[in-house]
């Protein structure tokens, strides 16, 4: 049986994926994301534009694509996600 | 005697649930979590209810001393912490059932739970064991599917309280007896088993800045 993920989990696997799968400094491209997450690119575009302007990415235009790269801000986040996503689990709860 | 008791476990209780219901809320704070809402108000329900009870057996012993506390104080503290289960549960009834819906995701529904005082009391406990034994099986499916020891701890906790309560509710039938004091202390230590996985999250490393 497949696995319900909630639009957080899936905003903490972009955001992991940033910050620990980057191939180079310039950050990850739309595509390399699509696949990472799983999800189509109507929904990956709202999310990333999203955390763009929630200032937990950072947006880069460089040899003709957008590039994405965590932030500050969403390196903290990144962390309160994963420590209250073990908070929940102790709940049997996914955030 | 019996007051000693009941002042020991509602302290716990409260402490607990205003721990936990605090965690849960910078949680939901930083993530902005549904989950994390539904489980502040739950826990913070949870604390002011036993909150109410012990400032009613504050009340009664250090002002009114009549020797047993107002019927009405306990049934609305005993109501406030089913609210609370009910939360709990109602989180889990979300996971397993509206998995996919938004509504039920967001803000979710609040519970109406609008008969002499002392059959709303009984009332009161039947839903909390009803609810906290849904939570419990919920629990202990999550842990068989994650392994997570915490959910052990929890479900333990849950599974205690349930059992607590099922214990109170008989002792209406055996007034006076040891039952009384068996479910206190039950209930004590599911609230000390609650609070053990929830002890162990490092919240010292994390730095909560505004995002």
């Amino acid at each position: 049986m497949t696995e319900y993920r909630t639009h957080m989990k899936i905003i903490g696997e972009i955001l992991t994926t940033t910050r620990d799968e980057l191939a180079d400094e310039n950050g990850a491209t739309i595509t390399f994301l699509i696949r990472k997450a799983n999800i189509s690119h109507v929904r990956i575009s709202r999310i990333l534009t999203n955390l763009v302007s929630q200032g937990l990415l950072e947006q880069n235009s460089s040899q003709g694509a957008c590039r994405y790269r965590i932030s500050h801000s969403g390196r903290e986040f990144l962390q309160a996600y994963q420590t209250f996503s073990k908070f929940s689990e102790n709940f049997g709860l996914a955030i | 005697m019996e007051f000693l008791f009941e002042n020991i476990l509602n302290l716990i209780g409260f402490l607990v649930g205003l721990t936990i219901g605090s965690m849960s809320y910078i949680g939901f704070k930083n993530t902005g979590s549904p989950t994390l809402f539904r489980l502040s108000i739950a826990f913070f329900s949870i604390c002011v209810g036993f909150f109410v009870i012990w400032t009613g057996f504050m009340i009664e012993d250090f002002v009114i001393k009549s020797g047993h506390i107002e019927r009405g104080v306990q049934t609305l503290g005993i109501g406030i912490q089913t609210i609370g289960y009910f939360f709990i549960a109602f989180s889990h009834g979300i996971k397993s059932f509206f998995p996919k819906s938004r509504y039920f995701r967001s803000v979710g529904m609040f519970p109406l739970f609008l008969v002499s005082l002392i059959h709303i009391e009984n009332i009161f406990r039947s839903i909390s064991f009803i609810l906290l034994a849904y939570g419990a099986i919920e629990t202990m499916l999550s842990y068989l599917e994650s392994r997570k020891k915490g959910a052990i701890f929890v479900t333990l906790g849950l599974s205690l309280l349930a059992f607590g309560e099922f214990i109170g509710w008989y002792s209406f039938v055996f007034p006076e007896s040891i039952l009384y004091y068996l479910s206190i202390s039950i209930k004590i230590a599911g609230l000390i088993s609650l609070f053990i996985p929830v002890s162990r999250v490092p919240l010292r490393k994390i730095k909560f800045d505004e995002l």
